[in-house]
């Protein structure tokens, strides 16, 4: 997508052309204004946020951020994040792939009833069944712990993830299947040896929406969750030390930056995948 | 029975395949959805032992005479429409800005796409600082009076910004689902339009737009699903105040279900909220199809 648009030719700069430059980039950073403000903020004192917001901090002290690290265990909130969004998505990614393989092979009419049942309850919002989920995750031992949501978001993820690929599978030609066969691999072999390598693009594209999703999940993890302060993952923190410091918008604020920081700073590195992912995951989905 | 051997292999292999997805998905969704239709026809406020069977009453209850629900649903109705055709037409006017070939391109896309990759309730709480702390000091340093409104503790003045602030998380999103829809209009085609004669506007509603048809289905769908189900930003940006004027059908029903303790009333409305969903679905995809089969 960007090499189309950097590919236009230079032309001669008009001046209604570089009018309209001027007040897009105003735009934009106008539109960023918000996030500028928070981070400005973090580095302030209580009375320098209640005297002016706009103001840049007198000092860019690290006061804040220390407090909040230590005040919510970030270290622990990272790693809890990271459990439940790799577990997740390992999950996801592997009972998806393998169970849409099969579905798009055969040719049998259950298995286009099962791949039916697998992707209706993508119709399903979460909020309707969400009181019997976390009854059922009770019973299971699944809830209050981060393995356990982690291994909620397979049953969840699935749908979408079986959808795009299994509508991939059927653009890879059968005759590939066949020939691996005769060459002696066959079942599990066959798939991880031969089909799941073809399978990359599409897996690219669920990891970026799935990761999206888990990272920032708010609602289950709430309900999931929510009981310990072991158990928390960084949006739910935030979610909960902002209402402990309701009036202290200086650590509010810097526990909101410190949330973001990480989706921030990835969306910097992948900007081009993540936006090419995000497209191609709507388009098929 | 050579033959009969390798069936059962295949589909022993079919199973190992694809049941581990089968039994994830029937855990996460089908179980608890034939609960939840069990639930809807009981009285339970999840400390007695068991739900008490009441039969329909919960629905008939709710669809005659809950005042929360139903401004819980025309506060949802109201938000989804507006929701739609805001941030899709931003949408469409930003991506064709971007299509222009400017040099600050991949600025822009960057800068207006990067409120979509943060989360909801974060975003919630940082325009909840932006209209509480930080439009008292714009006020004071500009003097302008949009500032002193008060945009969290007036009914219309809080729609308008939880509005606001979901458009301004999504926007991003949608504008890069028109960009690369523009990208597969093709150049001749305009460009033939223009030795024709035909103007920007003439140009815009007469080849562009009917050739972003898809682009339009797929946003169009996508904010309808969303909208639909708001409710992070609500719980972070208004809480459902002023007044208890913000509530949407799924904090309605998150109010019900996890606050107030009635289960069966609650799973009533979230099973309501399901058939809405699929209802709209239905007749969306149905529309969409005719139109873009015409085009």
């Amino acid at each position: 997508m960007s090499k189309s648009v950097s590919a236009v030719p230079k032309r001669r700069i008009r001046p209604g052309r570089l009018v309209l430059e001027i007040c897009m980039v105003l735009l934009s950073l106008l539109f960023l204004y918000p996030l500028i403000l928070t981070v400005i903020n973090s580095f302030k004192s209580f009375a320098e946020v209640m005297s002016d917001v706009i103001a840049l901090p007198q000092s860019f002290s690290s006061a804040n951020y220390a407090y909040v690290w230590k005040a919510v265990d970030y270290p622990r909130l990272f790693l809890n994040n990271t459990i439940v969004t790799g577990i997740g998505l390992a999950g996801i990614i592997l009972f998806s792939s393998i169970a849409a393989y099969k579905m798009s092979r055969s040719r049998s009419r259950m298995s286009g009833v099962l791949y039916m049942l697998c992707i209706i309850p993508m119709l399903i919002p979460f909020q309707s069944i969400m009181l019997t989920v976390l009854q059922m995750a009770k019973a299971l031992h699944l809830s209050e712990s981060t393995w356990g949501l982690g291994i909620l978001y397979w049953g969840f993820g699935a749908p979408l993830a079986i959808f795009i690929y299994h509508g991939f599978v059927k653009g890879i030609p059968r005759e590939i299947d066949e020939s691996a066969t005769i060459d002696g691999a066959s079942g599990f072999r066959l798939f991880f040896s031969v089909i799941f390598p073809l399978l990359k693009s599409v897996t690219t594209t669920i990891i970026i929406i799935d990761v999206m999703w888990i990272w920032n999940d708010f609602l289950l993890p709430l309900l999931m969750v929510n009981g310990s302060p072991a158990t928390k993952t960084l949006t739910l923190a935030a979610y909960t030390f902002v209402g402990q410091y309701t009036s202290d918008w200086q650590y509010a604020m810097t526990a909101m930056v410190m949330a973001v920081m990480p989706s921030i700073l990835v969306f910097i590195l992948l900007q081009k995948y993540i936006v090419r992912g995000v497209v191609a995951g709507a388009v098929k989905g | 029975m050579f033959k009969l051997g390798r069936r059962r292999g295949e589909r022993l292999e079919f199973g190992l395949f694809t049941l581990p997805a089968l039994i994830c998905i029937a855990f996460a969704f089908y179980v608890p959805f034939m609960l939840t239709v069990r639930y809807s026809m009981t009285k339970w406020n999840g400390i007695a032992k068991h739900p008490t069977f009441i039969g329909l009453d919960n629905f008939r209850q709710i669809l005659t005479g809950d005042a929360n629900f139903t401004n819980a649903a025309l506060f949802t109705l109201k938000y989804t429409i507006l929701y739609i055709v805001l941030v899709n037409v931003l949408a469409i006017a930003l991506a064709l800005v971007l299509d222009m070939g400017l040099r600050s391109t991949n600025w822009l896309r960057a800068a207006f796409f990067v409120p979509y990759i943060l989360s909801l309730v974060i975003v919630g709480f940082i325009w909840k600082f932006i209209f509480m702390q930080g439009f008292e000091s714009l006020g004071d340093s500009t003097g302008w009076s949009v500032f002193a409104l008060s945009w969290l503790g007036e009914p219309g003045l809080a729609f308008v910004s939880i509005l606001g602030v979901s458009i301004w998380q999504s926007v991003g999103f949608y504008m890069v689902i028109y960009i690369a829809g523009l990208q597969s209009v093709p150049d001749d085609l305009k460009e033939a339009a223009t030795v024709d004669g035909a103007g920007a506007v003439r140009k815009f509603f007469s080849i562009t737009l009917p050739l972003l048809a898809p682009s339009i289905t797929i946003s169009v769908f996508m904010a309808l699903t969303n909208a639909i189900k708001v409710f992070d930003v609500i719980l972070s940006l208004t809480s459902g105040g002023p007044g208890g004027t913000t509530y949407s059908v799924a904090y309605d029903i998150y109010r019900d279900t996890f606050q107030n303790n009635l289960y069966g009333y609650g799973t009533a409305k979230a099973l309501i909220l399901f058939v809405a969903v699929l209802a709209i679905t239905f007749v969306q995809l149905y529309i969409f199809k005719r139109r873009e089969v015409e085009a």
